[in-house]
């Protein structure tokens, strides 16, 4: 999970007709990608583009996220995560017949938190979605060859969105590991209780899980970071104290030359690069506190972010696939308060020029 | 679109033939064809029906398709009523006089009694633990009994979304027929609309009567039978009107004799059935595999549900969409089925007396000529040919829990923007195949402005992404082909409780509900021309959240809040255009 859902909150407002919009100009053919199950989302391509791998609530009995491989030429999907427990944010390894996802199955206590889950739902009871950083996840690496499965990390605290250098040697991730290795303060104490994301910051390791190493040190929660195409640098988002505003921010995969692209005075995040190198996709709630957008900015973050979507509710997430022609996300717009994966066309060439046209940034007001 | 060559379709293998596209040339022919005036729109049981009939047929035989076992012709005939006519129906009273017309349900004959008013002859089940029976206290046992149209009128909103529900006349009548009453004699009172008025003969598809002498008196025969009581009717009436369900009826001491003569018009129609048997050795579990659009559409416009504005009132409806498109679609399927290994027989079904009410393939499953529990699957198509912006509605996908993992494999190729709705309480043939336990899907493209119009023609479908649904529909055929064990059916739940028909709503709104796309709120698919809707500024596209204090969440809670509409009383309706909220007065007018 590379976004806190539980900030999701309140009514949605009614949906409505798209009104006369934009979104035509850089999505065309949207399409519906999952259907089964009760929501599904985070979709990454494979580097040959051929297949997404993604995250579902569709293992029967089991009401937590699995992970599954779609294959885009059959529409077939099959699960690759161990069933058990909650697993989420998966990631192709370049080079490799491995994939990368984070997992609880190691937790003694999966089925019987299933089963609690499962009552819950049967009860009749709505909850707002959420997403509860539950400290026992880990990163492991599964062999499509073998079907097995690798542990790469193993701190307490939860160690999770991670995604691969395009070489395939490094993986990028969260971890929430700084709440749990040292004597907390009362005033911290009492900030993991209530929101442990907060200690969450963006590590670097090889791709076999050696050499873990802390990259950002700033309060709040540091997550979603991705390589960019050329490996480069790692573009991630950033959350202030409140866990209300947020930001995306480039870096050096050391950690060194941390730069603020966006500042947008809402809650961006999901950042990914387009192939091109020119811009990134991400999410915004600028437009309304649970209207997330997405919307792009120019790689050097000198304009104002542009509009893409125009649908009430939910799009986040978004990932252009490897050769830049289109566009996987997760989105509410097919009805209900349950995302899916949606897939479209994507002009690149119209993102270009846009964003050319473009204002320059203005800063955003602070509070 | 590509055009892709049949032949280069057979050359694919089995996997691959899903993606097969029928010919968008052939597709447009076959909606052309059928939607055109020499068609005349195809009304059951009418010449058009016959000559729609011959060229299915016709085009069934091209395809290959044999007659179904055990019968010697595609045609399969069924009888149904065309309408019904007062022939005469006549009241005579001890003192005074007055008119009757025989309600379109009633049964003829000549009945004498003496009289017990019965209320409005309203009788809740008790299942809606609501507490309402008018003939709780009444012993109407071979009695006539008389009672008012409609519903208490100055109940709370409650009381009256409840007995709304349960006040249409036939069922009204049934309450009457169960309680032992030989005839029911209705009343419009004083203090409802229409009042003192006759209830005009509507249009009504029953094989037969209800089992009871049913008519509606006049204010002059009212006023008679209730001077026998010694209480004028408007009294009687208010001292019901506030819905105290303890406010009884009583027996009046007079007798009538009503004389009621309704004339059937019974007429034939014909479903049209075909099948492409299994290519070997049929699957043995549910060998059967069943596609099915209906044929008839609404001829003229003559029997009411058209919404013809009123100067194209009587042309052709031509019904390109309705239902062409979902005809076209089933012969393109087959089509391409013909050319393929089949592991279970395909049966072909085109029915006719749908926009009567489902009765073609009603009449079907009554005396199935193929065992029902033999068909492993029934994909029905009713209006398939106006896409926008790539939505297709998949519906009553709750009817299998495999459903969804078959459109969700099929759609990663097709890419639709599906919309997925579970429910197979549809308005659509497929209802009839839901009642009888088989796992069912219906496709289509949504309601639009033309919908039962005679602007609903040829040139306005979108044939790509006709040809792109069949090529949708091929993959998941396929799938079901391949898989020997057939799916499981699944009961939804009717979201829906009662005796509620749109023959219990009274008040007229005008709009068009949008039942393809789903939203918060009402979306408005259209208006009516000239109808309270459109005078109150509404139009296609908004979305009502509220209307009379009511939020509208979906369909069914605007359906409740029609029920406690008065006619001719405004009401504040709140809705969405675009993303402004606005508000409107909207004023009901009465439907007859």
């Amino acid at each position: 999970m590379r976004f806190a859902w539980l900030l999701l909150s309140f009514l949605l407002v009614p949906t409505l007709a798209a009104d006369d919009n934009h979104e035509r100009d850089f999505l065309s053919r949207v399409r519906r990608l999952t259907v089964e199950g009760r929501r599904a989302g985070e979709g990454y391509w494979s580097p040959d583009g051929k297949r997404l791998v993604f995250q579902s609530e569709r293992e029967p009995g089991n009401p937590f996220y699995q992970i599954y491989t779609l294959d885009l030429t059959t529409g077939e999907s099959k699960r690759i995560s161990p069933g058990i427990g909650k697993t989420t944010c998966a990631f192709f390894r370049p080079r490799s017949d491995e994939i990368e996802f984070a997992s609880t199955h190691g937790d003694a206590k999966s089925r019987q938190l299933q089963d609690e889950e499962n009552a819950f739902r049967a009860s009749g009871k709505e909850r707002r979605y959420s997403w509860d950083y539950d400290p026992e996840m880990d990163i492991y690496a599964y062999s499509e060859k073998t079907g097995r499965l690798k542990q790469l990390t193993a701190a307490r605290g939860y160690d999770a969105e991670g995604s691969y250098s395009p070489d395939g040697q490094w993986i990028a991730f969260t971890s929430m590991r700084d709440a749990y290795n040292r004597p907390l303060s009362d005033a911290e104490k009492k900030q993991l209780d209530t929101d442990p994301s907060y200690f969450a910051e963006i590590y670097i390791m090889r791709a076999d899980g050696s050499g873990q190493r802390r990259l950002t040190n700033v309060a709040g929660y540091d997550g979603g970071p991705f390589f960019t195409h050329d490996g480069s640098r790692i573009v991630w988002r950033r959350f202030d104290v409140t866990g209300v505003l947020a930001d995306v921010w480039t870096m050096k995969p050391d950690g060194s030359d941390q730069k603020q692209i966006t500042d947008f005075g809402s809650m961006s995040w999901a950042p990914y690069e387009h192939p091109s190198g020119r811009y990134f996709i991400f999410a915004s709630n600028k437009l309304g506190f649970d209207n997330f957008e997405l919307f792009m900015v120019d790689a050097a973050g000198t304009k104002e972010p542009v509009r893409v979507t125009y649908s009430d509710g939910f799009d986040g997430l978004p990932v252009p696939s490897p050769d830049g022609r289109q566009l996987a996300w997760t989105s509410t717009r097919g009805g209900g308060s349950a995302g899916q994966l949606f897939l479209a066309q994507w002009n690149h060439e119209k993102a270009l020029e846009t964003l050319a046209n473009a204002p320059l940034k203005k800063a955003a007001k602070k509070p | 679109m590509t055009r892709r060559s049949l032949a280069l379709v057979l050359a694919l293998t089995s996997a691959s033939a899903a993606s097969a596209r029928a010919d968008v040339v052939s597709l447009r022919r076959l909606v052309t064809t059928l939607a055109s005036e020499r068609f005349a729109g195809r009304q059951t049981g009418t010449e058009g029906e016959r000559l729609a009939r011959e060229f299915l047929v016709a085009e069934l035989k091209r395809i290959g398709a044999k007659p179904l076992p055990g019968q010697r012709d595609f045609a399969l005939p069924f009888e149904f009523t065309a309408g019904a006519r007062d022939a005469g129906t006549t009241l005579t009273l001890q003192t005074g006089s007055g008119k009757a017309r025989a309600l379109s349900f009633s049964d003829s004959g000549d009945v004498t009694g003496s009289v017990v008013f019965a209320g409005y002859g309203l009788v809740v089940p008790e299942s809606q633990d609501f507490g309402y029976d008018s003939y709780a206290t009444l012993d109407v046992k071979d009695k006539i009994v008389v009672v008012l149209r409609y519903f208490p009128e100055d109940a709370d909103q409650k009381t009256r979304g409840i007995l709304a529900r349960y006040s249409d006349l036939r069922y009204k009548a049934m309450a009457a027929r169960q309680h032992g009453a030989k005839a029911m004699l209705v009343v419009t009172g004083p203090r409802s609309p229409n009042a003192g008025e006759l209830v005009p003969m509507t249009f009504d598809t029953a094989l037969a009567g209800s089992g009871i002498v049913a008519a509606s008196i006049d204010r002059a025969a009212g006023d008679a039978i209730f001077a026998a009581a010694g209480k004028p009717l408007v009294d009687v009436q208010q001292s019901l009107d506030s819905g105290n369900p303890h406010v009884a009826g009583f027996d009046i001491p007079t007798t009538v004799t009503v004389r009621a003569k309704v004339e059937r018009e019974r007429h034939t129609a014909y479903n049209i059935a075909g099948y492409l048997p299994a290519t070997g050795r049929p699957i043995s579990e549910k060998p059967w595999l069943a596609l099915g659009a209906h044929y008839d559409h609404l001829g003229h416009g003559e029997n009411g549900s058209s919404l013809a504005s009123q100067d194209e009132a009587g042309r052709i409806h031509g019904g390109a969409d309705d239902n062409a498109s979902g005809d076209a679609a089933v012969l393109a399927l087959a089509g391409i089925l013909a050319k393929q290994p089949r592991p279970r027989h395909v049966l072909l079904a085109f029915w006719s007396g749908e926009e009567l009410g489902l009765l073609g393939s009603a009449a079907f499953l009554a005396a199935p000529p193929v065992k029902v529990a033999d068909v492993a699957a029934y994909l029905n198509f009713d209006m398939v040919g106006r896409m926008q912006d790539n939505k297709l509605s998949v519906q009553a996908s709750g009817t299998s829990k495999s459903w969804d993992k078959l459109i969700e494999q099929a759609n990663v190729k097709a890419g639709f923007n599906l919309s997925l709705q579970p429910d197979p309480y549809l308005p659509t043939d497929l209802a009839n195949f839901n009642t009888a336990s088989v796992p069912s899907l219906n496709f289509f493209t949504g309601a639009h402005a033309d919908y039962h119009k005679p602007s609903d023609t040829a040139d306005k479908i979108d044939y790509d992404d006709l040809d792109r649904i069949v090529g949708f529909a091929a993959t998941i055929v396929r799938r079901l082909q391949d898989t020997p064990e057939p799916l499981v059916f699944a009961k939804v739940e009717p979201q829906t409780q009662g005796g509620a028909s749109r023959a219990g709503v009274r008040v007229f709104t005008g709009t068009v509900p949008d039942y393809a796309t789903e939203a918060k709120g009402l979306l408005l698919g259209g208006v009516v021309a000239g109808g309270p809707a459109e005078m109150a500024g509404l139009q296609k596209g908004d979305v009502i959240i509220e209307i009379a204090g009511q939020t509208i969440a979906n369909i069914y809670d605007y359906t409740y809040a029609l029920d406690v509409l008065k006619i001719g009383q405004p009401a504040k309706v709140v809705y969405m255009r675009g993303r402004d909220r606005k508000e409107t007065t909207l004023t009901p007018s009465a439907r007859k």
